[in-house]
C-alpha cells in the first residue's frame, strides 16, 4: 500500500510537474566557443523559442576539445528539461567512438529531442581546377592512388568519413588525405593552390561558390541543396551510399520524462517554422531540415551506426 | 573597390556613435593599463577581453585594438613623470624623459610624445591600408609549410632577441612549447600530459597565461618597489618650443619608420624598435652627449616608433594571421572568440569588418591625441595613488578577467600560478615573451608541420624546396647564429674588461 502511495504521489508530481513544465529558464548548451555556426544558429533559435515555451532560453558555451568538454557536462545533468545542448553529429558521434578520446559518455547517455540544421556534405575544387567533374576526379585518384591531396576539416570529421564513403564506391581510388582544422583553413589553402580537393559542407561554400572562386562538383545528399541547385548529387551520378553531412539537434541527458521532451519538441518545432528562425538562418547559408521524436531518433541511432563503420576504416586505412 | 574606397566605406561604421563609444572606451582603458605601473598592454588587454563578449565582433575588436595602442601611448606618461616604465616599450623614454622633466620640461616630453605617436600611428595605418590588399593577395601563396617557416622564424627571432642569454631564452622558448604540448593532440584527437583531468583537455589558457606572467607577476614586483614621486607638470608647457620642434622632426620620421618595418616581422617585439630607433638617434645627432641628459630627440624617436610599431604589427595579424606578439596574440583570441579567422580571407568574407577596425585606428590615434595633451594632469594624478590600492585593485580585476573566460575556477588556479612562476623568473633575469609567444604559436607550429608532413606523404624535404618556406628557414637558422656570436663577443668583452 505504501508503495502503491508512494508511486501514485511519484506519477502525479511528474504529471503536474510537466503540465507546467517550463516553470524556470532553460539552459541550452553549445559545445563550440560563441560565434560559431552552431552558436550564431542556436542563439536564433534560443531568442525565438522563449515565446513558444514561454521561459527564456539562455545560451550557454562550453567549448572544447571538439565538443568533447561540453558534452561530458551536458551527459551529466539532471534529466529535468532545464538542462539540454545541441549535438552534431557525427562529430558527436566519432568522440565517443574513438577509443583514444576517453569519453565519459556514450550513444545512450542522452535524449535525442529535435533537430534543426542539416549541413551536406560537398566536394569542390578551385574554379580554375583541371577536375571539371566528380568523374575526372575518381579517375585521376585511380590513375595516381594516394597522390591527389584532399582535405578535411580534421579527423574522423563528416569530411574525413565521405572521404572513405568515395573510396568504398569507387575501389581503387585513394586520396591523399590532409586533415585541417575547419572551413576557412581549407579556403585558404584552396585558393592558393597548396592543395588540389576539399571535402566539406555547403554552407561552408556557398558564398565563394556564387563568387566564381570555386567550383562545386557534387553535393553529398539525396536531394539538391537550394543554395547550390546547379550542382548535382550523389544519388544521381550513381553513388546512392555516400551520403554526407553534419547534424545539429537538441538532445538532453538520458531518463528525461517523456511528457517534458513533447513540450520542447512543441516549443522548439514552432520556434523553427517561424519565418524570422528560416530567413536568419538561410542568410547563414544553413539548411533547415527539422526531425523530430521518432524520426530523430532513428536518425541519430543509424548516424551511430553509420560512424562506427567509417571510424573503424579510418582507423585501418593503410595511408592514415 | 581600392583599398581606398573600402577605407572610407570603414570610416562612415567607425564614425557611428556606437563605433565611436568603443573606441574611445578602449583608449581611455588603454590609458590607463598604461599608465598603471606594471600593467602593459598584453595583460590589459587579456583581462578586459571579457568586457567584450557582449559587443558584437567589430566593437568588440575596435575596443581591444583601442585598450592596445591606448596602453602604448599611456605608458610613456610614467616614464616621463616618475622614471618607471608603464609598459616595456616605454623603458627608452625614461633616460631622456625623465631628465627633461627633472628640467621642467616634462609637459613638452609629454606632448612630443604624443605627437611622435600620432604620427608614428598614422603612417603605419595609412601604410597598411595601402599594403593589405596586395599583401592579402601575396598571403595566399603561403601554405602550410611556409606557415611553419613563418612561425620558426617568429620563435628565432623572440629567441635570439630576448636578453642577454640565448640559452635563458631558449630555455624559456622550450618551456612555452612544451606547454603548448598539453591536451588534445590537434591532428589526431589524442590527449597529451592531461593527466586524467578535464580541464587540461583545452590545454593551458593562453590568457590566463599572460594575465598571470604579464599582470599578476607585475603586480607582486611593483608591490616590492618603493614609492615614486611625481614629478608636477603643468599644462601651459605641453608644447614644445620652436628649437625643440625642429629637433624632433627628424627624429620622428625615422622612428616612424624603423617602428613600420619591423612591425612587419613576427617575433621583434615592442621594444626592439624603440631601442633602434634611439640608438639610430644619438648616432645621427651632433649631440651625442645631450642623450641621457634630457634630449628631446631621445624621447621623440622612440616613442613614434613604438606606435608606429603597434599600428604595424597589425600588418601580418591580419593578412596572414599571424601573431607577432603576445599582445597581438591577445587580440588574435579576441577575433577567434567572435568566430573570425585571422588571414588573407578575412579581407574577402568580411572587408566591412576589416576596414572599419581600420578606420577606428585613425580615430583612436586622434581620440588619443586629444586624450592625452590636455588630460596628462588626470593621468598623474591616479600615479598619486597609493601603490598597495592599485595592486590590490588590479588583482581583483585578473581574478574575475580570469574567471570570466570560460567560467571556471581552473583558470584562476592557471594565472596565479603562473604569476608566481612569472614572479620568479623575472626575479632570475629570464625573458617572458619568448614562452608567451611560444605557447600562442606552438599549436599553430606544430599543425602546420604536420599538415605539410601529411601533403608530403611524410617526405621533410617540403620544408626546403618550397622557396619561401627555404628562405625563412635559413634566416630562422642565421638569426640563431648571429644571436650566438654576438652574445659570445659580449661576454667575450665583459671578460676582458674584468682582467
Amino acid at each position: 500500500m505504501k508503495t502503491l502511495l508512494a508511486a501514485l504521489t511519484l506519477t502525479t508530481a511528474g504529471l503536474s510537474y510537466a503540465a507546467e513544465f517550463p516553470t524556470r529558464p532553460i539552459n541550452l548548451m553549445v559545445a563550440y566557443p560563441a560565434g560559431g555556426s552552431t552558436d550564431v544558429g542556436a542563439r536564433i533559435l534560443a531568442a525565438i523559442a522563449e515565446k513558444t515555451l514561454g521561459q527564456s532560453v539562455v545560451v550557454v558555451n562550453k567549448g572544447g576539445a571538439g565538443g568533447q568538454v561540453g558534452w561530458t557536462e551536458l551527459s551529466r545533468q539532471k534529466p529535468d528539461g532545464y538542462n539540454i545542448g545541441f549535438i552534431n553529429l557525427p562529430g558527436f558521434n566519432t568522440v565517443i567512438l574513438d577509443p583514444e578520446r576517453k569519453a565519459i559518455f556514450n550513444a545512450d547517455s542522452f535524449t535525442p529531442i529535435i533537430n534543426q540544421v542539416l549541413d551536406p556534405g560537398a566536394i569542390w575544387v578551385k574554379a580554375d581546377s583541371p577536375y571539371k567533374n566528380v568523374k575526372d576526379l575518381i579517375e585521376a585518384a585511380k590513375k595516381t592512388p594516394n597522390k591527389i591531396s584532399t582535405v578535411t576539416t580534421g579527423v574522423l570529421s563528416d569530411d574525413h568519413l565521405a572521404i572513405l564513403m568515395v573510396e568504398e564506391a569507387h575501389p581503387g581510388a585513394l586520396f591523399r588525405i590532409v586533415h585541417l582544422e575547419g572551413g576557412a583553413h581549407q579556403m585558404t589553402q584552396i585558393l592558393g593552390g597548396h592543395v588540389e580537393v576539399a571535402f566539406d559542407n555547403v554552407g561552408s561554400i556557398v558564398k565563394q561558390v556564387r563568387a566564381g572562386q570555386v567550383r562545386g562538383l557534387v553535393v553529398l545528399d539525396t536531394q539538391r541543396s537550394k543554395f547550390l541547385p546547379d550542382v548535382p548529387t550523389t544519388p544521381e551520378l550513381g553513388m546512392p551510399n555516400v551520403i554526407s553531412n553534419s547534424t545539429r539537434g537538441i538532445a538532453g541527458p538520458k531518463g528525461m520524462p517523456a511528457a517534458v521532451v513533447k513540450r520542447l519538441q512543441e516549443g522548439f518545432a514552432k520556434a523553427m517554422a517561424d519565418p524570422e528562425h528560416v530567413k536568419k538562418l538561410e542568410d547563414s547559408g544553413l539548411a533547415i531540415r527539422v526531425m523530430a521524436g521518432a524520426e530523430y531518433d532513428k536518425y541519430y541511432r543509424d548516424m551511430h551506426a553509420r560512424a562506427a563503420k567509417y571510424t573503424e576504416w579510418a582507423r585501418k586505412r593503410p595511408h592514415k | 573597390m581600392d583599398g581606398l574606397q573600402l577605407l572610407l566605406n570603414g570610416f562612415a561604421a567607425a564614425l557611428t556613435l556606437n563605433n565611436l563609444v568603443f573606441a574611445l572606451t578602449g583608449c581611455v582603458l588603454g590609458t590607463l593599463i598604461g599608465v598603471l605601473p606594471g600593467l602593459g598592454p598584453a595583460a590589459g588587454t587579456a583581462i578586459l577581453i571579457p568586457l567584450t563578449f557582449k559587443l558584437d565582433a567589430t566593437a568588440a575588436i575596435i575596443m581591444l585594438a583601442a585598450i592596445y595602442y591606448g596602453a602604448m601611448y599611456g605608458g610613456t606618461i610614467t616614464s616621463v613623470l616618475i622614471n618607471v616604465p608603464g609598459e616595456a616599450a616605454s623603458v627608452v623614454t625614461c633616460l631622456d624623459g625623465y631628465q627633461m622633466a627633472r628640467q621642467g620640461r616634462g609637459g613638452a616630453a609629454l606632448g612630443i610624445a604624443a605627437i611622435g605617436s600620432f604620427i608614428g600611428g598614422v603612417f603605419a595605418t595609412l601604410m597598411l591600408t595601402v599594403l593589405a590588399l596586395p599583401l592579402a593577395k601575396l598571403a595566399l601563396s603561403f601554405g602550410p609549410p611556409e606557415f611553419f617557416a613563418l612561425m620558426l622564424l617568429g620563435i628565432c627571432l623572440v629567441t635570439g632577441l630576448a636578453g642577454r642569454s640565448l640559452l635563458a631564452a631558449l630555455a624559456m622558448t622550450v618551456f612555452g612549447l612544451l606547454l603548448a604540448m598539453i591536451g588534445i593532440d590537434p591532428v589526431r584527437g589524442a590527449p597529451r600530459f592531461t593527466y586524467g583531468i578535464p580541464e587540461l583537455l583545452d590545454g593551458v589558457g593562453f590568457i590566463p597565461v599572460v594575465m598571470g606572467m604579464f599582470g599578476v607577476a607585475e603586480i607582486l614586483i611593483t608591490a616590492e618597489s618603493t614609492r615614486h614621486t611625481v614629478i608636477d607638470t603643468r599644462l601651459a608647457a605641453m608644447l614644445p618650443s620652436r628649437a625643440e620642434w625642429k629637433r624632433s622632426a627628424g627624429a620622428i620620421g625615422r622612428g616612424t619608420l624603423i617602428g613600420f618595418f619591423l612591425g612587419l616581422i613576427p617575433g621583434v617585439g615592442a621594444i626592439i624598435p624603440t631601442f633602434m630607433a634611439y640608438i639610430a638617434e644619438k648616432r645621427l645627432s651632433k649631440h651625442p652627449e645631450a642623450f641621457g641628459n634630457g634630449a628631446i630627440e631621445g624621447v621623440a624617436a622612440p616613442e613614434s616608433a613604438n606606435n608606429s610599431y603597434a599600428n604595424a604589427s597589425m600588418v601580418p595579424l591580419l593578412v596572414l594571421g599571424v601573431p607577432s606578439s603576445p599582445t597581438i596574440a591577445v587580440l588574435m583570441g579576441a577575433f577567434i572568440i567572435n568566430g573570425l579567422t585571422p588571414g588573407p580571407l578575412l579581407f574577402a568574407e568580411r572587408p566591412d569588418l576589416v576596414w572599419t577596425v581600420i578606420a577606428s585606428f585613425f580615430v583612436g590615434n586622434v581620440m588619443l591625441l586629444i586624450l592625452n595633451l590636455p588630460l596628462v594632469g588626470v593621468w598623474a594624478s591616479i600615479l598619486r595613488l597609493p601603490t598597495s590600492y592599485l595592486c590590490a585593485g588590479t588583482l581583483v580585476f585578473c581574478i574575475v578577467g580570469a574567471y570570466s573566460l570560460k567560467g571556471s575556477t581552473f583558470d584562476i588556479a592557471v594565472m596565479l600560478v603562473f604569476g608566481l612562476i612569472g614572479y620568479v623568473l623575472r626575479k632570475l633575469d629570464f625573458p617572458l615573451a619568448p614562452t608567451v609567444l611560444a605557447l600562442i604559436l606552438g599549436p599553430f607550429m606544430e599543425k602546420s608541420l604536420r599538415t605539410s608532413l601529411e601533403m608530403s606523404g611524410g617526405d621533410f624535404s617540403i620544408l626546403f624546396t618550397r622557396p619561401i618556406s627555404a628562405t625563412f628557414i635559413a634566416i630562422s637558422a642565421t638569426v640563431l647564429i648571429v644571436s650566438t656570436l654576438r652574445l659570445a663577443t659580449v661576454r667575450a668583452m665583459k671578460q676582458a674588461e674584468t682582467l
